[in-house]
């Protein structure tokens, strides 16, 4: 990244310069401008006072209109030349994508032919009929078959893109592949972490209400549950420990409150004054304990969640013993998917523009999108003649300040054998022979920056 | 005696008794509230633009200090850098101001107010002192607002949908505190004044018409505002309701939009049984049809002003009207194409997109209205004729995209990508803001009794209008390209370097842009004091509000008796007549019979281009070999 930041160092217009000189030179123009805004006032005064035109404004308008036209027509024939290489159409990395792609054409094609026709229209009619004293304007009011023409063929033509697009909707969303494996995508504040079913091909249950800093996706782990519950526990003799010694410590607060301004340190230790005032206040005011009986009520609410699922065989089934949670998603060439995604916090977004997919990933409520690569990452190196290129996913949905780092590396692979190689290395969410009651951090061996299976 | 005489009486008596208070703060004279609502939205423009500016400083030149960063931010432009928290509260309020607070108040609250009485020949509003309060309202909501940028953990920065949880959160960002509050607490106050202008809108149209206005002989301008305050009266009370039940979340423990959260740093939360989505759903159906509370004013502004300076009448009055109307209606029943990747049912995403690609129809009706307008007109190019054109231009450039993101399985892609950045600031961020120019220009003589500078407008126009097209035209190529919306900088995805120097273009665009409205500024507030005197009809317009006395300020409007009206007020360039203009008050003395219908007599001049027409439809149909 670093190097990357390297590379663009400003080209032309150099921003460091953004400073009373590049503000007197904007000035300078915007001066300019009013003195050229002057001159035409004194050649329309002139005019007034010789009572002949010099020139009409009405007609260099409309030759500006046509100028306008022209290069505008120009500009946009130099984008997509320049910039439409990039444009994601025709090279999906996803079976749909071949469809997606075909809708975006058809939909492209109507549309352009239009955007050009009517605004050539637009601005050819403000060079043709600007303003002439000797001519009067047509008085013409409606035409209703004209007026039903621009209605139906309009109308014609959605028809045929809604019918298209309803096809190549419910063919992607709905594509429920019996064959398709499962991957859970996991989004939280600020990053993404992906899981695999194990061996026995199941995945084990998960609660928010089951997250800990070892166990991060909330999975159904004996050892990680009960740790959490103990830790919830102890946290919550600590704080009402805390409400007990409250009158204490609020007589505290202000003893050091007073202290503090009877020596003067306000203006030399501005934080710390502050500090110690909202301190003194909030225990004064109660409201210092009604925010920790606040928390007691949340962590007590959590024990008492966890303690009902606990009881449950079911959920506590150890089939995700053997789950993988790995930071990086491998995929296999031309095998169905189906990615299930879980939020942690807020909503963020999957967004995987290569395979033409996206979803949203809610917090409380299970999303899915289905599709089947069709590309290894290989395979789009080489098209894009860069040996350092990588799918990712992105998130695409505002989720906080870190919302444009947040991502995770998807690799495509060749075939079975190079994912099942890549997965063997992963470790378990318990690692299987030594003691089963101590849970495995799933994230602490950080899987390799490239796995070996991409490695031609 | 006569009411006229009664009421002159009484008006007199009236201005005797006006206070500089009640003249210019607490007006209730519609022209003096229409001021003031224009002065607050362009301050809140000029804000909103500032911050645009600083955001794409950051996106420009990431790596990059500016003094001018630090010097406006302080704390969070610390070394002359962007904080990220801060970009995502820009974001935000830049995108609230202008929507809400330019684009509905600034212009809907301008214009209703201003042209309402005037056009339909009404002494005032239907309920100056609710129209009063509406202003104020907006004004508390202004300056709440803006105090919210200024608090210590920063305004609002979930976006300007300000989507839970993040928004309901507080430790989920740091503008998720207080700012997040007095966010909520500006838009319920909004929403009030809102709400007090639209049925002051709506009564006055249905009740206050002078003689002889029907209906069907209201300016286009009446008919847009008229719609527009139906449609917010509708939708902006959802949002109250969405935003009351945020309040709840946030401030009593309620869980309407929150279930199964763990915050970092706090733990699993209690809420279970909300769901995000629900806010997402109650959102868009305010803010689906606010798109078109922004933009309907601004198409009937245009509408009026090109059938005005094209000397030309509107072509298509009733399909115009219809396709309103359409637009409106459908406008309720397509929020869910906002929420197409959320989850929601593929089904329901279905249906969806099918009434939105609907509204493509009433749209093209409209656009290809405004062409055969400006066919054959005789086109004045006064600066607001200029802004109006390029609203169309801004109008089919915007609106097509919209055909490919109203399309479910399209919008999969190009869902919160910078294509949808390019759709909605064209269509009707750039669109409706050429309205609101237009109609400063036209009815600026309306307002000030002075004339705008023309040259100052022309090179207005034209920086804008190129630097809009350099800005967002680019950004669609970026959106297909996969780049994401709201990113803060976009150095670490190595695949987005390809678009370092577009944003340097854009970025250099939208400065020089913003020193256009310089120029606009300087014209505006030199021409309320210096400006030419203005003619009691400066642009041979044919509506009511150019009969009211111009250079005197009258609470009443008119002297007088109301003016009756005869006819309807496109009647330009008619063949029978002299002049190029017929005002609607004038009495038709060659025809005693003033109701006659248009439809009973055809001018020659319309045969003439039927001729044409067939002329046309002959080729149309030699070309596909129907004939």
């Amino acid at each position: 990244m670093a190097a990357a930041d390297v590379v663009e160092a400003p080209q032309e217009f150099n921003p460091s310069a953004w400073d009373w000189n590049t503000i007197l030179t904007l000035s300078l123009i915007l001066l300019v401008i009013l003195v050229i805004a002057r001159a035409f006032d004194i050649g329309s005064l002139t005019e007034k006072i010789s009572g002949k035109r010099i020139v009409s404004s009405h007609k260099i308008n409309g030759w500006i209109a046509i100028v306008f036209l022209v290069l505008g027509l120009i500009g946009v024939w130099y984008e997509m030349v320049y910039h439409g290489k990039y444009v994601m159409v025709g090279n999906a990395a996803s079976e749909h994508g071949a469809t997606y792609d075909s809708m975006f054409m058809w939909t492209f094609g109507f549309t352009f032919v239009v955007f050009i026709v009517t605004e050539v229209l637009l601005f050819y009619f403000m060079f043709r009929y600007s303003y002439r004293e000797d001519r009067k304007a047509l008085y013409y009011f409606h035409n209703n078959k004209l007026e039903v023409i621009w209605t139906i063929v309009p109308a014609i033509v959605l028809t045929f893109l809604v019918l298209r697009g309803f096809n190549t909707w419910s063919k992607i969303t709905s594509s429920d592949n019996e064959d398709a494996q499962e991957i859970e995508v996991f989004a939280y504040q600020f990053g993404w972490k992906a899981r695999y079913a194990g061996a026995d091909g199941k995945f084990g249950d998960n609660s928010f209400t089951f997250i800990s800093g070892t166990n991060p996706l909330g999975l159904a782990v004996e050892g990680s549950v009960d740790e959490l519950t103990q830790s919830l526990n102890d946290e919550i003799a600590a704080l009402e420990a805390l409400v007990a010694s409250a009158d204490d410590s609020a007589a505290v607060w202000k003893a050091r409150l007073v202290n503090f301004e009877a020596q003067g340190r306000q203006r030399a230790y501005p934080e710390e004054y502050k500090k110690i005032r909202e301190m003194a206040m909030d225990a004064e005011s109660g409201a210092y304990v009604r925010g920790l009986e606040k928390e007691i009520k949340r962590k007590s609410t959590n024990v008492k969640r966890i303690a009902k699922f606990r009881a449950d065989e079911k959920m506590f089934n150890k089939a995700g013993y053997d789950d993988k949670v790995v930071t990086e998603i491998v995929l296999v060439k031309n095998q169905p998917y189906v990615f299930k995604f879980r939020a942690r916090d807020v909503i963020h977004s999957a967004y995987m523009p290569e395979f033409r997919a996206q979803m949203n990933c809610v917090p409380g409520m299970s999303t899915q999108f289905a599709f089947t690569p069709i590309k290894t990452t290989d395979e789009a190196r080489a098209e894009k003649g860069n040996p350092e290129y990588d799918y990712y996913l992105y998130c695409n949905k505002i989720c906080g300040a870190a919302h444009y780092n947040m991502k995770i590396k998807i690799t495509v692979v060749d075939n079975q054998a190079q994912y099942e190689s890549w997965l063997a290395q992963q470790a378990p969410v318990v690692a299987p022979v030594e003691a089963p009651a101590a849970p495995v951090a799933p994230e602490a061996p950080a899987a390799p920056e490239t796995p070996a299976v991409a490695i031609n | 005696m006569s009411t006229a005489a009664l009421h002159a009486e009484h008006e007199a008596h009236h201005e005797h008794k006006e206070s500089f208070i009640s003249k210019y703060v607490f007006s209730m004279d519609h022209k003096m509230i229409s001021k003031q609502f224009l002065i607050t939205g362009i301050i809140m423009g000029m804000i909103g633009m500032i911050m645009s500016l600083l955001f794409r400083l950051q996106l420009a030149w990431p790596d990059d200090q500016f003094s001018i960063i630090e010097m406006l931010l302080g704390k969070w432009g610390v070394d002359g850098k962007l904080d990220p928290n801060f970009y995502m509260g820009l974001v935000t309020i830049h995108g609230t101001i202008m929507v809400f607070y330019v684009l509905t108040a600034g212009l809907s609250g301008t214009f209703s107010n201003l042209l309402i009485p005037l056009q339909v020949g009404a002494r005032d509003m239907a309920s100056p002192f609710m129209n009063m309060l509406s202003y104020w309202f907006f004004f508390m909501s202004s300056v709440v607002l803006l105090i919210s940028v200024g608090v210590e953990t920063g305004p609002a920065s979930g976006g300007w949908t300000v989507y839970p949880p993040l928004s309901a959160l507080d430790k989920a960002m740091p503008g998720s505190g207080l700012g997040m509050t007095l966010w909520l607490v500006a838009i319920v106050l909004f929403i009030v004044s809102s709400l007090l202008g639209g049925i002051n809108y709506i009564s006055t149209v249905l009740n206050q018409r002078t003689k002889g206005m029907s209906m069907n002989r209201m300016p286009l301008t009446i008919w847009a505002f008229f719609f527009t305050a139906v449609l917010g009266l509708l939708s902006f009370p959802v949002l109250l309701g969405a935003g009351l039940f945020l309040i709840f979340d946030r401030s009593f423990g309620t869980s309407f939009y929150l279930s199964d959260i763990y915050l970092e740093g706090v733990g699993a939360l209690e809420n279970i049984g909300g769901s995000p989505v629900l806010y997402q759903h109650l959102f868009w159906f305010l803010g689906h049809p606010e798109v078109y509370i922004i933009l309907m004013p601004a198409l009937g502004i245009t509408s009026e002003v090109i059938s005005n300076n094209a000397r030309k009448p509107i072509f298509g009055y009733t399909a115009m009207i219809i396709s309103l109307l359409g637009i409106s209606f459908l406008s309720f029943i397509v929020w869910g194409h906002h929420m197409f990747i959320t989850g929601m049912n593929p089904f329901l995403g279905s249906v969806f997109m099918i009434l939105t690609l609907i509204i493509a129809v009433p749209s093209a009706v409209k656009a290809f209205n405004y062409l055969t307008t400006l066919w054959r007109g005789n086109l004045r190019f006064t600066p607001a004729m200029l802004f109006s054109i390029g609203l169309v231009s801004f109008f089919i450039s915007g609106g097509l995209t919209g055909i490919y993101l109203g399309n479910a399985a399209l919008d999969i892609q190009m869902h919160d990508s910078y294509f949808v950045v390019a759709h909605f600031h064209l269509v009707m961020g750039s669109a409706a803001i050429f309205g609101m120019f237009a109609g400063i220009y036209h009815w600026f003589p309306r307002m000030y009794g002075r004339m705008m500078n023309n040259t100052l407008g022309y090179f207005h126009f034209w920086i804008t209008f190129i630097t809009a097209y350099l800005v967002f035209f680019p950004m669609h190529f970026m959106g297909l390209a996969g780049v994401p919306r709201r990113y803060y900088q976009f150095t670490l995805v190595e695949d987005f370097d390809v678009w370092v120097d577009v944003n340097k273009l854009i970025t250099v665009s939208a400065i020089i842009a913003g020193f256009a409205q310089l120029l606009f500024l300087y014209n505006f507030f030199i021409s309320i004091f210096r400006g030419k005197k203005s003619a009691q009809n400066p642009w041979g317009a044919n509506t009511l509000e150019w009969t009211s006395p111009i250079d005197v300020r009258l609470h009443g409007n008119w002297p007088g008796e109301l003016p009756t009206v005869y006819r309807g007020p496109y009647e330009y360039s008619r063949p029978d007549r002299e002049e190029d203009f017929f005002p609607q008050h004038i009495p038709d003395e060659s025809a005693p019979e003033v109701l006659e219908t248009e439809k009973s007599k055809k001018a020659p001049a319309e045969k003439e281009a039927e001729a044409e027409t067939s002329v046309f439809f002959a080729a149309v149909k030699r070309v596909f070999g129907l004939g």
